[in-house]
This record gives structure tokens, sequence and C-alpha cells, in this order.
């Protein structure tokens, strides 16, 4: 089932791909222009993705009950982490982000503060202040 | 003897200082993330390219780096094969077959010693390998012309799954996916927006590096999440690794066999470690298993995977540096390395940038003794980090690879696009569907269409140019054996049943 929906979806994908490149403007003394090669590559990715929908492979196996909610949690902060970076400034997100991932991978509570703050400031100083890489210290709220 | 002049200049490149601190500290890191279950040669090499655009190094210099982290890792992958019968990396998968029965037989020190000496002539044969034919190849590749060039990049799609790939299918769409990502951006030549839904960070495309660091190194923690978290087995405590004089003579058959196996494989594209071990071992037990003793600690089976796994990692380094087209996932992180470093793949790359090539080639030299040297004596070093619990160790994986993405371009868009690829790998990888086709296809997508359409500009539009010289047709009948190869063997095994 899975296969068969991933083929469904990337199928739409390279019908939308290879339509969308119909409309690319060619440019002057340009024989091919930028639609031939798109045009091009949708076609396999269409008759592949078909492929998959006729012989699909067994279905894998999905995680489900705490293992997902796990990894929900982890994508939930994989995206905040980028989102809140700027304003709260690199030390402070990066120890919050740090905390969260420790407390998800079942890391005692205690040690994985210790450790979040530890990697907080070690990327800090470690790329910040030795290595130059200016990143954003404190909070910013504009 | 022009090649001896040549690899001199490398030394001098390779022996400066800077570059040899590089070689030494990419040894150890790479041996611990090789050792590290779950980070393997491709998330290694990823993580560390940031550190390469944040420290500012040249491309000689990023490349050393890289290639030292590379080989440790195929160093580093068989500690915890044989510690904890856990594949510190997919290509060190094969070592724990008869790994693991030696340690548990209390011959752990001699299987790391074995195993050390296993991957430095493997690594030092491909190494010289690479030293010889690499140049052979750049002098066929300077006559390639656009048609033969996209002749090329079709025969590194078809095979980039490798004989062992999954499904062929899978394979080949998601290379056509990974061009089709490619396209992104603004067309170079005329300036048209493709794909970009008018959101300006599109105009550049996606930055192949921010896409490798999702797909393999953030996808990983979320497929680490699946299995509940929990301690690890107790780990034997060895603090050196030895073995006698006899062992090693037992086995060094073996090695030489693996390292031929395994060269041979790393140089087809596509193929790379994993397949290198794999072939090393089933071909050895074939050769030496006269007293049914593999499976069950014989250290010919420890010597001959690990011999392979780094004679292929040399061996695909050849492709890559003389084509411009990788023959594995952690040489297509290297090519984005030196793309994003605006230097142009393929065979003049030995002409124009004989300093980054030649510097890489004698790094590997160095890189290949300083690894013997840490894995032999430092082993228990390295055992003793694989009892370090994973909820310490993921979230500094991670924040590196933000910190690493982040210095490419200072926004957190590319952070977003990153998470984005993370979660498309997991799922891809879930599917079973390889990752390196579309890694493949969003790094040389660019230089495919230019040729393919300075093939047709030349022609005058006509697409039988594309099919016209001997050599595009060699590769095509290539592909097109290859491909039937692929297929025969994956309709055999779902006959076989999983």
């Amino acid at each position: 089932m899975s296969d068969r929906l991933t083929g469904l979806l990337i199928a739409a994908l390279a019908l939308w791909y290879g339509w969308t490149a119909t409309g690319f403007e060619e440019g002057f003394g340009d024989p091919v222009g930028p639609s031939a090669f798109p045009e091009l590559v949708a076609v396999p990715m269409g008759v592949f993705a078909l492929w998959l929908i006729v012989r699909p492979d067994p279905e894998p196996a999905w995680p489900h009950g705490r293992a997902m909610l796990r990894q929900l949690g982890m994508v939930v902060s994989l995206i905040a982490y980028p989102l809140v970076l700027e304003l709260l400034g690199f030390p402070i997100a990066t120890a919050i982000a740090a905390f969260a991932m420790s407390l998800l991978l079942n890391g005692p509570r205690r040690a994985s503060a210790i450790s979040a703050v530890a990697v907080a400031v070690g990327l800090f100083v470690t790329f910040d202040q030795i290595l130059g890489l200016h990143l954003p210290m404190l909070p910013s709220f504009k | 003897m022009e090649i001896l002049d040549f690899l001199a200049h490398g030394f001098a490149v390779a022996l400066t200082p800077t570059n040899l601190g590089l070689a030494v500290f990419g040894c150890v890191a790479g041996t611990i993330i090789g050792a590290m279950p779950g980070l393997g040669p491709v998330n290694g090499v990823a993580i560390l390219i940031p550190l390469a655009f944040t420290l500012g190094l040249d491309p000689a210099s990023s490349m050393i780096l890289l290639a030292s982290v590379y080989y440790g890792t195929m160093y580093g992958g068989r500690i915890s094969s044989i510690m904890l019968n856990i594949p510190g990396d997919e290509p060190a998968m094969m070592t724990c077959l008869d790994g693991y029965p030696m340690a548990r037989k209390g011959k752990a020190a001699e299987a790391l010693a074995i195993s050390a000496i296993a991957s430095f002539v493997g690594a030092t044969l491909s190494t010289i390998g690479l030293t010889l034919f690499a140049p052979l190849l750049v002098k066929v590749a300077i006559h390639f012309g656009p048609a033969e060039y996209f002749a090329l990049y079709i025969l590194a799609f078809a095979t980039i799954g490798g004989v062992t790939g999954a499904n062929p299918a899978k394979t080949l769409m998601a290379a056509a996916f990974g061009l089709a990502l490619g396209t992104v951006g603004l067309d170079p030549v005329s300036g048209t927006q493709r794909y970009t839904f008018g959101v300006f960070h599109l105009f550049d495309g996606f930055h192949p590096i921010v896409a490798i660091v999702g797909l393999f190194a953030i996808s990983e923690v979320l497929i680490f999440l699946e299995h509940a978290p929990g301690a690890h087995s107790a780990v034997v405590s060895v603090h050196r690794a030895y073995a006698r004089v006899s062992d090693i003579v037992f086995s060094f058959g073996a090695m030489l066999r693996g390292s031929l196996v395994g060269f041979v494989a790393g140089v087809l594209p596509g193929a790379g470690a994993s397949l290198g071990s794999f072939l090393a071992y089933a071909f050895e037990k074939r050769v030496s298993d006269k007293d049914d003793t593999f499976g069950k600690g014989d250290p010919r089976g420890v010597a001959a995977p690990e011999a392979g796994n780094n004679a292929a990692a040399g061996g695909a380094l050849i492709p890559m540096l003389s084509l411009g087209v990788p023959g594995s996932g952690t040489t297509a992180v290297m090519l984005a390395l030196l793309i994003s470093m605006n230097i142009t793949p393929g065979p003049l790359l030995f002409q124009k940038q004989p300093d980054v090539v030649w510097g890489l080639i004698a790094s590997l030299y160095i890189a290949n003794v300083v690894l013997l040297l840490l894995n032999i004596p430092l082993v228990g070093l390295f055992t003793r980090m694989l009892t370090l619990p994973m909820w310490l160790l993921l979230p500094v994986v991670v924040m590196v690879s933000f910190v690493g993405v982040y210095a490419i371009n200072h926004s957190t868009f590319d952070l977003l696009v990153m998470v984005g690829f993370g979660v498309l790998g997991y799922l891809m990888r879930k599917l079973d569907i390889p990752l390196v086709p579309i890694i493949l296809g969003l790094l040389l997508g660019q230089s495919m269409e230019n040729n393919y359409r300075r093939a047709l500009s030349i022609s005058g539009g006509d697409s039988m140019i594309l099919f016209q010289s001997p050599i595009a047709l060699g590769l095509y009948a290539a592909t097109a054996l290859l491909l039937v190869i692929a297929i025969v063997s994956a309709v055999r095994r779902r006959r076989r049943g999983p």
C-alpha cells in the first residue's frame, strides 16, 4: 500500500513537473531552451512511479505508538529550532533543543539538562569564538 | 615516471603542517564516527563538510580532511561489529559474521588487530591503484564531448543503485526525482525561473550539502528513534589490539584477495564499499572455507571484508576524481564539496588543480599510516566510545549539523530545508528507496543538462548526435548490460522471497 501511494504521489508530481516545464520561455539563440531537460526527466520519473503502483514491494514496518510519538516530537523540535534560532539567540535556542532531544531519547532529566547546556556553550565557543562563524548570540525581540 | 613527480608534488602539499594536522584530525574523527553504530561514512563526511566551510579551508585542505574521515570511518566501522555484533556502518556488516564470534571466544584483540592490518593492506593497495589508474582514465576522458558526458551520466544514474540495489525501479525513480530537484532555481542559460514559486531563497536551487546533511544525518536520528533507546549491551574491555605473526600470515592471502575484489567493486559506478566488503567475504568464503569455519570466528572472515571495504573506498575515488562521477555515496558528498567551492570536477581537474588531486592522493597514504598507528595501540579508547549513550551523542550530531548548514548562507531557511530533506530521507529509507541517486541527481543534474543542451546546440537540435560517437554507444551498451544484471538479480531475489 505504501509503495502504491508513493507511486501515485510521484506520478502526479512527474505529471505536474513535466506540464509546468512546457510553459518555460525560451531564450534567444538557445535551440534547446529551459523546457527540454525537465520534460526529458519527467518521463522516467512518471514511468517508474507507475511501475511502483503495478508492482509494489512488501509493506515496510511503520512505527506506531510511543516510537511514532517520539519521532513526531523530534520533528517538531527540529522545525521549531530554526524558527526560534534568531529570536532567542544561539545559546538559549540550542540548549532548549538539545534538552528536548535528549529527553526524547530517554536521557535522565538532570544529566540531559547539563549536557544540553554544555553542548550549547561548547558549540557557541567553538564555532563563534574560535572559528569566527557569526552565530546570533543574544535574544533579539524585534 | 611522470606519476612519481606528481606524487612528490602531492606529498609536498599534504605534508604542510595544516594539512598534516587535518589528516590526523580526520583520521581520529573518522574512526570515532565509523565506530558509532548508525553513523557511517556518508554521515561522517556530511557532518564534517560544514567544518571545512567554517574553517575557511582551501579546496585541497578540505579534500584532505574529508578523505581522511572517509578512510577513518572504514577503519572504525569494524570496531562495533567485532565488539557488539552491531555494524558501526553499512560496509562493516560482513565483519560481524566472523568478528563477533572471535570476540566471544575471547579473541577480540586478535580480531581487532587482524582487521586493522587488513584495512591497512586494502586501503594502501587501492591507493596505489588510484595513483596508477586515475591518470590513465583521465587520458581517455579528456576526449569526451558533451554527447559522451551525457551518456556517462546516464550510465552513472542507471547503475548507482548497484547490483545489490533494492528495487531497480525505485533506484531509477529516485535518480529522476533527484534530477528534477536539480532543475529547481534559475536556469543558468536563459535566466528563466523554474519551480521556484517565486521564493527568493530557491533561486539558487537546493544546496546539495543542505540536502545531503538532511537526507543522511537527520533521517538517521528518526530511524534511531524507532527502536526503543536503551542501554548498550556490555562491551568487553580491550586495551590494545595484538595478534601473533602466524595469525597475520595465515590471513594475509585473504587480505590480498579481499583488496582486489573490493577495489574492482569500488571503481564500478554506484557500487561502493558495502558491495566491496560483501563480495570480498563471499569470494573468500568460496575460496577458503574448507572446514566450515566461516561464520564461527575464522580470522580470514574478518580480514577479507575489511580489506574489501577499505579497498573499495579508494577505488570509488577513481571515477569521482577523473570523471567527476562519484562511485559511492561518500564520494558523491565529496564531489558536492568540490562543486560548492566552484571547482569543476572531471578530467581537467588533474591539469587545473593538481594540488587538490595529488595532495589528496598523497594524504591518503599518510592517513593510512596514521590510521594503522591509531587503530592498533589506541583501539581501547575507541571501544570505550561505544559505551557513550545515544541521548548524549545524537543531540550533538544534530546540533553540529544545524551549525554547519547555517554556516553556508547564514539562513534559517536552509535549516528548514534540511529538516524537510531529513523527513523525506526517513520516508524513503523506510520505503527502500535509495538516497544516493537523489543526491547524484541533484549534484550532476545541472552538468547533465548543460551537456545535453550543448550537444543539441552543436547539432542544431538533432537528438541523433547523442548516439553517434563510438564512446557514447559503448557507454550505452555498458548501461544496458548493467541494468539487465540488476533486473535479473532483483527478479531472482523476489522469487527466492525475503
